[in-house]
């Protein structure tokens, strides 16, 4: 069939456009945008010559040692003394250049590695908790929610009793608020009296085995909690007590907490991975959560609600997709953000090991010998982070152009 | 409005206290005894035992059962972080292990180093970020406008620990024209009101001393400012953005009213209410960028003390100054709600 085209003030008439889907229209408008492109052939080109270097240019950095090549300015010529050193040598003779391309494995796996982190533990818990906050649990999802509760919450007496079978108890007294919800609806008010009073007895009796003080301080806390699980809670519960601890998370200046992750884990590529994804998770979850709200709002979710779907499948088949655009969109700006957060642990000495090169820790290395004016042995590896950085940045800038195309910063 | 700041402030007891307790438990799961680590590896076992005794450190975390066991109610309860909150109670942060000198002594005299630069680094932030924001906005699309929006991101990608050493390179090792670090050369003085240099030596006259501070000021203010200025300005101008498609902006044009006024009249204070979220935002990052900066400009400050603690396991220096954060970051942000209300009539807090 022959094409034709309409054309109304010079823009292609939206009804007979070909069809296209979300994805390979936001990659027409990347591909459109010229900053954008810049940012993914910068990111593109490290990433390449990170994962190349690491799989076929060998380089054994604890043996790399030259004494005779000692802090060697940039020279771009062999000679008869010196080889050809692109970016100089460092404090031990070092080649930067090839220790900056080697470092780029291990900046770039941090971040990479570390955003995966946040995404995935801040993505479901944001995810289930944005989702049950709109959403009502049904009795299996309410049944394991308060059964979890029941558990978690019965540790306590269990602790002060050093007797773990009581959580067990209160994970079955948290169950059967849920069962008791469901078949004596009618009789609310006795909840109130009953559950209170067998927890006081779940947690009272056994503890008597131990001495009379600690069945009683554990039959208050069983009173509590009966108190608490007398109600079968809901998903807002849920979701307000996963936000509070986000809250509390994002309360502390995300450096100092990720140091202080290290300080507990101890120095190492590894550590600094998951220091600077924890640190990371709120971000994620409290994205995902507004975003799944907002979705749930929409006339498809309710539709699918109202047709019977099961959660699972309205989970994944409606809302899941929709939210992913902020989320690609804030875990590329993230990968930036990880990447510097790594190369400031790294400076610090939190992050490699020594001689592991890494842009941070070769940055941390040198700028001890900044009075002896090698310039060369800072100038490069801070570079490589602010280019890798920029490019994700950029990549990310454009992302959000190409993805939302109403919000237009 | 007084009930609206009554509520926000008991909102925030419960975060605070959540605060302390993930402070209290980081410092216990730190592997490591402080006890070793204040006497050394060679010390002998008795004289372990009693600075365990003597810090409380031979208690458990958070509740003794063992006590509750043998029908000890009392000793239940006491454990360190009770003893720790007790003591938060009265204002008492408690002593460092190593140097045996109250943590609120220290921080009484690093804390205003640390205002200080971030006071100047935020000023700085301002000041470029909010005029190169309306500029690029009312210019869109313009050569200006795309070299602050380069400007920015590059700003917003730069490793500020990397930009500190680029800047002592340039400006000290080889111009030579300002010191590497510190606060105040040797054998400057500058009496003490409020322990802010910049301040207290204009307020004593002392011209020669204002000069000495700002030098050694200037280079870790801009390093610091760098991030936050970019930020700033990116939200200045989307806002901006924003707010200059109004209908209104378009009348006050249309009335024949200057640029002048519609941007700054107008425009300008529509637009600066998520400009306001940005800063307090910023306000954290600044505090936690300062053990970056501080550490390369050997900066007197809290950021630099509290990264050394982490590593001497210094517990109470640790929890003293993480709070002081904590508690710092969560003023900020109740005033930035509060001046929500002030900035925009609609917004009630009721």
């Amino acid at each position: 069939m022959e094409e034709t085209k309409f054309e109304i003030n010079g823009v292609e008439d939206f009804a007979v456009r070909e069809h296209r889907s979300l994805w390979i229209d936001a990659w027409r408008r990347l591909v459109a945008n010229r900053t954008a492109m810049v940012g993914l052939i910068v990111v593109v080109l490290f990433l390449l010559s990170a994962t190349f270097a690491h799989f076929f240019w060998d380089y054994e950095p604890k043996t790399d040692l030259d004494y005779s090549a000692k802090l060697l300015p940039p020279q771009l010529i062999a000679t008869e003394e010196v080889d050809i050193h692109l970016f100089g040598t460092d404090k031990l003779g070092r080649d930067i250049f090839r220790r900056t391309i080697h470092g780029g494995w291990n900046s770039l796996r941090v971040g990479l590695v570390a955003v995966s982190i946040s995404l995935l533990v801040g993505g479901i818990l944001g995810l289930l908790a944005g989702f049950f906050e709109s959403i009502r649990m049904n009795f299996w999802e309410s049944f394991i929610l308060m059964t979890l509760l029941g558990f978690t919450l019965g540790m306590l007496p269990a602790w002060i009793a050093k007797q773990f079978f009581q959580a067990i108890l209160f994970a079955l007294l948290g169950a059967g608020s849920i069962i008791f919800d469901r078949y004596l609806n009618g009789k609310k008010k006795h909840r109130l009296y009953i559950f209170p009073a067998l927890g006081a007895m779940l947690a009272a009796l056994p503890g008597l085995m131990v001495g009379p003080m600690v069945a009683l301080v554990c039959g208050v806390v069983g009173l509590l909690i009966g108190l608490l699980l007398s109600k079968p809670v809901g998903g807002e519960l849920f979701s307000n007590i996963v936000m509070r601890i986000m809250d509390i998370i994002l309360s502390f200046p995300s450096y100092l907490l990720a140091i202080a992750i290290v300080a507990f884990l101890g120095p190492g590529l590894e550590k600094g991975m998951i220091a600077i994804g924890v640190v990371g998770i709120p971000v994620y979850a409290r994205l995902a959560r507004s975003a799944v709200m907002s979705v749930t709002q929409k006339e498809y979710v309710l539709a699918s609600h109202a047709v019977g779907e099961s959660h699972s499948r309205m989970l994944f088949r409606h809302v899941l997709p929709n939210i992913l655009s902020p989320i690609i969109v804030q875990a590329t700006m993230g990968l930036a953000n990880a990447i510097l957060s790594a190369a400031a642990l790294g400076f610090l000495g939190l992050g490699a090991i020594p001689p592991e090169p890494e842009w941070g820790a070769m940055l941390g290395d040198s700028y001890k010998y900044l009075s002896s004016g090698a310039w060369w042995a800072v100038l490069f590896p801070g570079l490589a982070i602010m280019l890798s950085v920029l490019g994700f940045n950029l990549l990310g800038d454009g992302l959000r152009d190409a993805l939302d195309p109403k919000i237009r910063l | 409005m007084g009930r609206y700041i009554l509520r926000r402030l008991l909102s925030v007891i419960p975060t605070l206290i959540g605060v302390t307790l993930v402070i209290f438990l980081f410092q216990r799961l730190i592997p490591g005894d402080p006890a070793v680590a204040m006497l050394g590896e060679r010390a002998t076992e008795e004289n372990i035992a009693r600075i365990r005794e003597q810090f409380g450190l031979d208690r458990p975390s958070f509740l003794d059962r063992d006590a509750l066991a043998e029908g000890n109610l009392a000793g239940f309860f006491d454990s360190q972080y009770s003893r720790y909150f007790g003591r938060l109670m009265r204002f008492d942060l408690g002593e460092s292990i190593h140097r045996r000198i109250p943590v609120a002594e220290t921080l009484k005299e690093r804390f205003p180093a640390t205002l200080e630069l971030s006071l100047l680094s935020m000023s700085i932030a301002l000041l470029i970020g909010i005029p190169a924001g309306i500029a690029s906005a009312s210019k869109r699309n313009t050569a200006l406008d795309g070299v602050t929006m380069v400007g920015s991101l590059i700003g917003v990608s730069m490793p500020i620990f990397w930009l500190g050493i680029m800047e002592i390179m340039l400006f000290s090792v080889f111009l030579k024209w300002l010191p590497t670090g510190g606060r105040l050369p040797t054998g400057v003085e500058i009496q003490s009101i409020t322990n802010l240099l910049l301040l207290d030596s204009l307020l004593t006259g002392n011209f020669a001393g204002f000069v000495a501070a700002l030098k050694h000021i200037i280079l870790p203010a801009v390093a610091l400012a760098t991030i936050p200025a970019a930020i700033i300005t990116r939200m200045t101008r989307s806002s901006m953005l924003d707010v200059l498609q109004e209908d209104y902006i378009r009348t006050a044009t249309a009335k024949g009213l200057s640029l002048r006024i519609v941007l700054f009249r107008h425009a300008l204070k529509n637009a600066f209410l998520p400009v306001i979220t940005i800063i307090g935002i910023q306000a954290g990052t600044l505090l936690a960028g300062a053990v970056l900066t501080e550490t390369i400009f050997s900066w007197p400050g809290i950021g630099k003390w509290v990264y050394d603690s982490i590593l001497g396991r210094d517990y109470p220096i640790v929890q003293g100054v993480t709070l002081l954060i904590s508690i710092i970051f969560l003023f900020v942000n109740l005033v930035v709600d509060l001046s929500y209300a002030i900035l925009d009539p609609r917004i009630s807090l009721e």
